[in-house]
């Protein structure tokens, strides 16, 4: 919650103002508010962490299967979590675009990791449904993307941001979020839609 | 002291005024079979628990919610989850995302399609005493679920006893 008006200020604001309220936030942050708040800014947009995210309501949930992003040929299966913050939760229920400035959605990756446990209940509950179950493992990365239509004008308005364990990704990688997202600029750049309340 | 009496009516009545709108909240619906759980007003806003994915015939995507106590009590590794702790499962199909694969250039992103159900967990030790303290529930489109349905809820959850009769662990 103390990051809300931060992060409006830090479009508002020049990157000057923006560090001078960077600092003044870390310092309020430690003592308030303990859970993750990153003072590293990503590369090219200077998203950083904001606080309380984990908390944030759920837009949907996805999963991905296949190989490895990386190019090294490996598997990859992750489940994934989009969160967002009040303005951002709105604007997706009330289906408005583009998304208004302050909006932020936070993506969650998790690596893929099968539940024995649960299998087991779910062959006695299930036969022969051949059900496999996994849940979300260890957190793979973080991602951000922040609405600023003034401050990030060539980009959609949007500041993008990558972390893992807290550490922002370097610019070549940040350098890609724009171009990736271009085939969802119908929806604003963003590729989640809200998951309709069973 | 005249004044005491005025202050005393006005307060009782601002307590009736404000409490009675309160006072029907969650209460909408009908209850679960054998528990009586209803559906929790503004669920859908809880924090995320997790999420998982069941492959095979249901083949859906699910995500696990928690109130602010149950919340609380996953963070801090408290078990038994004390009374009040509500845990909501909603469940979609998983369909794959033309416009997502697109950008993968293959069929592996897949996000959530129609909802499924919704399950609940509430925790209450005294009402619950013979399930472990947990009251449960299955909703289909609103509606709870059968009576035979219900009688399996605890049954199923037994191997997770060692975890409050809970399967889902909170992802970091």
């Amino acid at each position: 919650m103390a990051l809300h008006a931060p992060m409006r200020v830090l479009g508002a604001a020049g990157i000057c103002a923006a560090i001078a309220v960077c600092v003044v936030c870390a310092a309020q942050t430690a003592i308030a508010d303990p859970p993750a708040a990153g003072a590293e800014a990503s590369p090219i947009y200077g998203v950083t962490m904001p606080a309380g995210y984990r908390d944030w309501q759920l837009i949907s949930v996805g999963h991905l299967a296949g190989s490895s992003l990386d190019g090294s040929g490996g598997k990859l299966t992750q489940l994934r979590a989009q969160l967002g913050n009040d303005i951002a939760i709105k604007a997706m229920r009330a289906g408005t675009l583009p998304f208004p400035d302050g909006a932020i959605i936070a993506a969650l990756h998790w690596n893929e990791v099968a539940s024995d446990d649960n299998n087991k209940v779910l062959a006695g509950g299930f036969p022969g449904a051949g059900l496999q179950s996994s849940f979300a493992g260890p957190a793979v990365n973080v991602q951000f993307m922040v609405k600023d239509s003034k401050k990030y004008a060539s980009t959609g308005g949007w500041g993008f941001a990558d972390f893992k364990n807290g550490k922002p990704g370097d610019e070549a990688l940040h350098k890609t979020c724009f171009p990736c997202h271009q085939p969802a600029k119908d929806r604003d750049f963003v590729f989640n839609h809200y998951a309709p309340t069973p | 002291m005249n004044r005491t009496i005025p202050q005393f009516v006005f307060a009782a009545a601002a307590f009736v005024v404000i409490s009675a709108p309160f006072a029907a909240e969650g209460a909408e619906g009908a209850g679960s079979p054998i528990y009586g759980v209803t559906i929790p007003d503004g669920y859908r806003d809880w924090p995320v628990v997790n999420v998982a994915h069941e492959a095979g015939d249901l083949n859906d995507l699910r995500v696990v919610l928690g109130n602010a106590i149950a919340m609380k009590a996953f963070r801090d590794g408290t078990l038994p989850f004390p009374d009040g702790t509500a845990i909501a499962r909603l469940a979609w199909k998983s369909v794959p995302s033309a416009q997502n694969n697109a950008v993968f250039g293959r069929e592996q992103s897949f996000v959530t399609g129609a909802p499924t159900n919704l399950e609940l967990m509430v925790k209450d030790s005294k009402k619950y005493a013979m399930s472990g303290g947990w009251g449960f529930a299955q909703f289909t489109n609103g509606k709870p679920d059968d009576e035979a349905l219900h009688q399996k809820c605890f049954p199923c959850h037994q191997p997770a006893k060692a975890h409050d009769f809970l399967f889902t662990q909170y992802a970091p």
